[in-house]
């Protein structure tokens, strides 16, 4: 369990490690919290000839309340962001998505960031972005673009960056008032990548009715899916338990291809996914009943 | 009647703080990859990625043009070396010989085919994927039974069959049992490989000194005269010029008592390059290469009237083997210790077995703590609560009526076991009281109104321990086991204890010191255990199977009381007082009732060494004695009792409390029991829910790593009570019988009982293990195909 042999660089700027980037290209993979490079590397699964070290790169380790959303820089620590009042206050999902993520010495040192780069369809935070429709901020020698989050995930640790683009903010929209959230999962142990796993929330109006729904789940594909049609059975309509089980009958019928892995089948992943899409819109419910 | 008592002093059943732990709690040990010599160099091993291969060719020609490689081996070049075989001289088991490299074939994925030398590691492991191996797959059989079927895959061709050992035993007329019966209960249970995982995996250095022809050889091993053996043989260097050295050492739990191809590989090119070699496993080659264990299919027959009278048992236990019946104990290490313990502390006079051990491709099996009991003891368990179930018993009541009683032992089993003493009956109503039984079915009922299922699981077991080579015989393996201790006190009055049996993290330093110190009055801080070097310790077998507070203690409280004699003899002639009549305590001899008329121990020693006034004309000088001990057989016993609770949506398990009761006879240190009882049932929640080795049908290993092959962590391991019963064995020196096992070999049922228990609204079906949150949903037929 040894590395094959890479070259180093540790740039202090995102303009000097786009240009790294630029010159090795796909030889090259970005360091961030490691938590997930570190271990390939040694298992040899990943062989970059070039790791370009994000860690000496100033300024990038913020976590920030702005225009309606909450921006994470690239090396905020998956702790600081998870005990960030911005986060507490604004998108309480996010740090308790973040909660859910190994242990603390993990989350010390992984990065928001490199958890979506990352783009494990079993990991929180994936899902976390799709559902809440997070904006993705990447960094390339032409400068930058704004990626959505439904558009940046295509499969099993496959997002839509360039050989020579780096991701250099995520951007999480604030809750919206009378919105209740949650996220439920399960997972072999506790701080496991997820078995199945689903995000939730409920935006109700003044009569109870439900203006929006969002439910992302993870686990169950190649990457995080939007629940579409499940949202649509909660929408117009005050979120009672009949609506909650059309919306996991919804998912069960979405999830005919879950995939079959050693800790469970497709079949266990499909039928856990309805019953922790029940249960997380009937606590998102409750949080948003509490807060209208 | 207690064979011989040893003096109680200060230190024996104290909670003494382990004193080896300052120096493992502050980095200070020396683990084997803490050792370092000149002109060392790295091996790293060229594996099968297949699970059954036919090997045609090797081409090393550019892994040795790779940068830093010094040297490349093959089979071809340690042919000469012998194979490895297992020692069990059993009527009826088959050899299966394993070669150093494999030769012409490979039988499991992570079988080692060649081995790469470099200057450092990394370039070792760039080199070995150099190493160009023509491999032509072979159908794999990685299913005990599939193994067994005419027109299996075989793994070894001229033996014509993949079962090593098959032999029927009977043990009164279980045949008139099942006709009285008025009922049979079947169960078939298929347990599922786990392994130990030790903290420190594998590991060995060695060192060749041509000038003297002397091999020195680091290992991380439990049994440092037994390598030290097996070496010398192998490589043919006599075997006073082999020394084995077993530094700190992080965790054994069996896996470490093998004799393994690696090690002979390097100390073979310690020798053949003339440079310190060494190799620490990773933990992927732990996972795929150490020995696995627990694996069994057991098919079990209970006869039992109405009334809950247990008549007898019939059973088959199959082990899987894995690629080679290995060199320890042989595939038949579990099913032939599963089999002769499954009457377990019940009265059962009539049994049948048949015992199975099968060879398949996948990792070779060895002794895991409770090797066989665990899956035995799983089967049954698991058995008597679908027995009490049907028959409307209570579970606890029914395993109390079959239980035996203190006033039935000592009690031989049907299959040749001698129970010495115990508390069967008083483990199980304790282990009851502290979870305060009634209460919890009370609660049982009431949370399931509610929809939420709490389960109890209650595991009494009785535990063979004192490996030696009466218990050896009794539990299947016929091998001769006893140790030794070499008891001095030095000049100055300290005290130095070299003992043959090894200590890998369960504290002898310290119990074997409270032995001695007790025994010769002194203080515990001026006594020194050393183990581990064959250079200093005397010959014996090392440790393994709960034997060393028995063995190792036994031998020391032997030798110690020798010295002790020597002791009181040379202070009676320098205070002029019959020995009899003088007192050891406190590091001083004084006369019985004239406490001013008094030696120290140190005095004592310098005029036992220096004063030659003091001893009569050819009488030894030296406070020094060696003793062998090997023991009578004894049992130590008692229950755990498990409350689970299990979300019925998702399959998942909470545990909600764990209680163990624990009679390991004189208790030495009850914190060190504590702890031996602690990590034993960490382990067993592990086999029970999380830990599995899983194969595909190629033979390949599915859970490499530590993220798929799941450790119990802190989060899932609730805090265990634990609580100690004191029968003291009549059979042993000092009353002490062993422990270490028990968690691990009656925490599994208990576990997995509490969750069927939970369950049992749903008559819920297992024949296999662990309990994932999806077996328990299939197990309840909420998910099925
Ligand atoms: C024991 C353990 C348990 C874990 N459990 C969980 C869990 O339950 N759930 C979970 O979601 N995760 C889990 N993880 C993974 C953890 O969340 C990782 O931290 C995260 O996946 C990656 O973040 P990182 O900062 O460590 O990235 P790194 O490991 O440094 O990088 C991961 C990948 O992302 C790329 N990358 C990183 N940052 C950028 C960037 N800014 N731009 C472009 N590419 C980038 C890297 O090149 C690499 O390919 C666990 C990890 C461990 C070790």
């Amino acid at each position: 369990m040894k590395p094959p042999s890479f070259d180093y660089f540790d740039p202090t700027t995102l303009d000097e490690a786009v240009a790294l980037l630029a010159q090795h290209g796909s030889d090259a993979k970005v360091l961030a919290g490691g938590q997930s490079l570190v271990p390939m590397l040694n298992l040899r699964l990943a062989r970059p000839a070039v790791l370009v070290d994000l860690n000496w790169v100033a300024g990038l380790d913020y976590v920030r309340a702005e225009n309606g959303h909450v921006a994470v820089g690239a090396l905020a620590r998956q702790r600081a962001v998870e005990r960030a009042a911005e986060v507490r206050q604004r998108q309480p999902l996010l740090g308790e998505a973040i909660r859910l993520i190994g242990h603390p010495a993990v989350r010390n040192r992984g990065t928001v960031v490199g958890s979506l780069a990352h783009a494990d369809p079993a990991a929180e935070l994936p899902a976390v972005a799709v559902a809440l429709g997070a904006e993705l901020v990447v960094a390339g020698p032409s400068g930058r673009r704004v990626v959505a989050a439904d558009d940046f995930f295509v499969s099993y640790l496959t997002v839509d960056l360039a050989p020579d683009e780096l991701l250099v903010e995520a951007r999480f929209p604030a809750l919206p008032a009378r919105t209740g959230w949650a996220i439920a999962e399960v997972a072999r142990r506790f701080g496991d990548f997820a078995v199945a796993g689903v995000v939730a929330t409920l935006t109700l109006d003044a009569q109870g009715s439900a203006t929006d729904a969002r439910i992302g789940l993870f686990g169950v594909a190649d990457r995080p899916l939007r629940a579409t049609a499940a949202e649509r059975a909660l929408l117009g309509q005050p979120p009672d338990d009949a609506r909650i089980a059309a919306a996991t009958e919804a998912v069960r019928a979405a999830l005919v291809d879950a995939p079959t892995d050693v800790h469970a089948s497709g079949a266990y992943r499909r039928h856990v996914a309805g019953v922790l899409v029940g249960r997380a819109l009937s606590e998102a419910r409750q949080r948003a009943q509490a807060a209208g | 009647m207690v064979q011989m008592a040893i003096p109680r002093g200060k230190w024996i059943g104290v909670r003494v703080k382990r004193v080896e732990d300052p120096r493992f709690l502050t980095g200070d040990a020396r683990y084997l990859a803490d050792l370092r010599l000149p002109r060392m160099v790295h091996a790293a091993f060229v594996r099968s990625p297949y699970g059954h291969a036919r090997v045609r060719g090797i081409d090393v020609s550019a892994a040795r043009q790779a940068p830093g490689v010094v040297a490349v081996l093959t089979h071809a070049d340690v042919a000469a070396l012998p194979p490895l075989l297992d020692p069990i001289p059993l009527e009826g088991l088959k050899k299966t010989p394993q070669r150093v490299l494999a030769g012409d074939k490979v039988r499991f994925a992570g079988e080692p085919v060649a081995v790469v030398i470099a200057e450092d590691r990394y370039l070792a492991e760039d080199a070995a994927e150099l190493v160009q191996v023509d491999y032509e797959p072979l159908p794999a059989v990685t299913d005990a039974e599939a193994a067994m079927a005419d027109g299996a895959p075989l793994l070894f061709e001229d033996l014509g069959s993949n079962v090593v050992y098959d032999q029927t035993y009977r043990f009164g007329d279980p045949d008139a049992a099942f006709r009285q019966a008025d009922r049979v209960f079947k169960k078939r249970l298929h347990t599922n490989r786990f392994m130990a995982s030790p903290m420190e995996t594998r590991g060995c250095m060695g060192s060749y000194d041509p000038g003297l022809g002397e091999l020195t050889f680091w290992s991380s091993t439990q049994m440092p005269h037994m390598l030290r053996f097996s070496l010398a043989l192998f490589l043919g260097i006599p075997e006073q010029k082999v020394r084995v050295i077993s530094p700190a050492v992080g965790g054994g739990f069996g896996q470490k008592m093998t004799l393994y191809p690696e090690e002979i590989a390097v100390a073979f090119l310690a020798r053949h390059l003339r440079r310190p070699v060494k190799w620490v496993e990773d933990r992927r080659e732990n996972l795929l290469a150490a020995t696995h264990g627990k694996e069994q299919i057991i098919e079990l027959e209970a006869a039992v009237s109405n009334d809950g009278t247990l008549l007898g048992l019939r059973s088959v236990c199959i082990g899987d083997g894995g690629g080679y019946s290995f060199n320890t104990a042989s595939a038949l290490v579990e099913p032939q210790a599963a089999a002769l313990l499954m009457p377990g502390l019940y009265r059962v006079a009539h049994y049948e077995t048949r015992v199975v051990a099968v060879v398949t491709n996948k990792a070779p099996v060895g002794a895991y703590r409770a090797v066989g009991w665990t899956a035995g003891h799983t089967a049954r368990e698991l058995l008597f609560d679908e027995i009490a179930r049907e028959l409307g018993l209570d579970p606890a009541a029914f395993r109390e009526k079959n239980m035996l009683r203190a006033d039935e032992l000592p009690y031989t089993t049907c299959t040749g076991m001698v129970y010495d003493s115990g508390s069967y009956v008083e483990s199980l109503q304790a282990a009851l009281k502290a979870v305060d039984y009634d209460a919890l079915r009370a609660r049982q009922a009431e949370l399931r109104q509610q929809g939420r299922y709490l389960g109890i699981g209650v595991s009494p077991y009785v535990e063979p321990t004192a490996w030696g080579s009466e218990i050896a015989l009794q539990v299947g393996f016929p091998f001769p086991s006893h140790d030794n201790a070499r008891v001095s006190v030095e000049p100055s009055g300290k005290v130095t204890v070299a003992v043959s049996t090894h200590s890998h993290g369960q504290g002898h330093e310290t119990t074997l010191a409270q032995i001695a110190a007790d025994t010769l009055g002194v203080d515990l801080a001026d006594v020194t255990v050393l183990f581990g070097d064959t250079a200093t310790a005397p010959w014996g077998m090392g440790t393994y199977a709960s034997r060393t507070a028995v063995i190792g203690g036994g031998t020391v409280a032997l030798a110690a009381q020798e010295v002790r004699q020597k002791i009181l003899t040379i202070a009676g002639r320098l205070l002029e007082a019959d020995p009899a009549d003088l007192v050891l305590a406190d590091g001083t001899v004084s006369v019985q009732g004239a406490p001013d008329r008094s030696k120290t121990i140190a005095e004592i020693a310098i005029a036992s060494y220096f004063d030659n006034s003091v001893r009569a004309a050819g009488e030894d000088p030296t406070l020094t004695a060696t003793r062998f001990y090997d023991p009578k057989a004894t049992y130590s016993n008692g229950c755990i009792v498990v409350v689970a609770e299990v979300d019925a949506e998702t399959g998942q398990v909470r545990l909600a409390r764990v209680v163990s009761v624990e009679d390991c006879g004189t208790v030495l240190n009850p914190m060190i029991v504590d702890g031996q009882i602690h990590g034993a049932i960490a382990q067993g929640i592990g086999g029970a829910l999380y830990e599995h080795l899983v194969y595909d049908d190629s033979g390949q290993l599915l859970t490499g790593t530590f993220m798929d092959y799941l450790l119990p962590t802190t989060t899932e391991v609730p805090p265990i009570q634990v609580e100690h019963l004191e029968t003291p064995s009549p059979v042993t020196v000092g009353g002490i019988k062993g422990m270490g096992e028990g968690g691990l070999l009656a925490s599994p049922a208990a576990v997995a009982g509490a969750v069927l228990d939970a369950l049992a609204p749903f008559n819920p079906q297992v024949e296999a293990l662990p309990l994932s949150p999806e077996r328990v949903l299939r197990a309840i037929g909420k998910i099925a195909d």
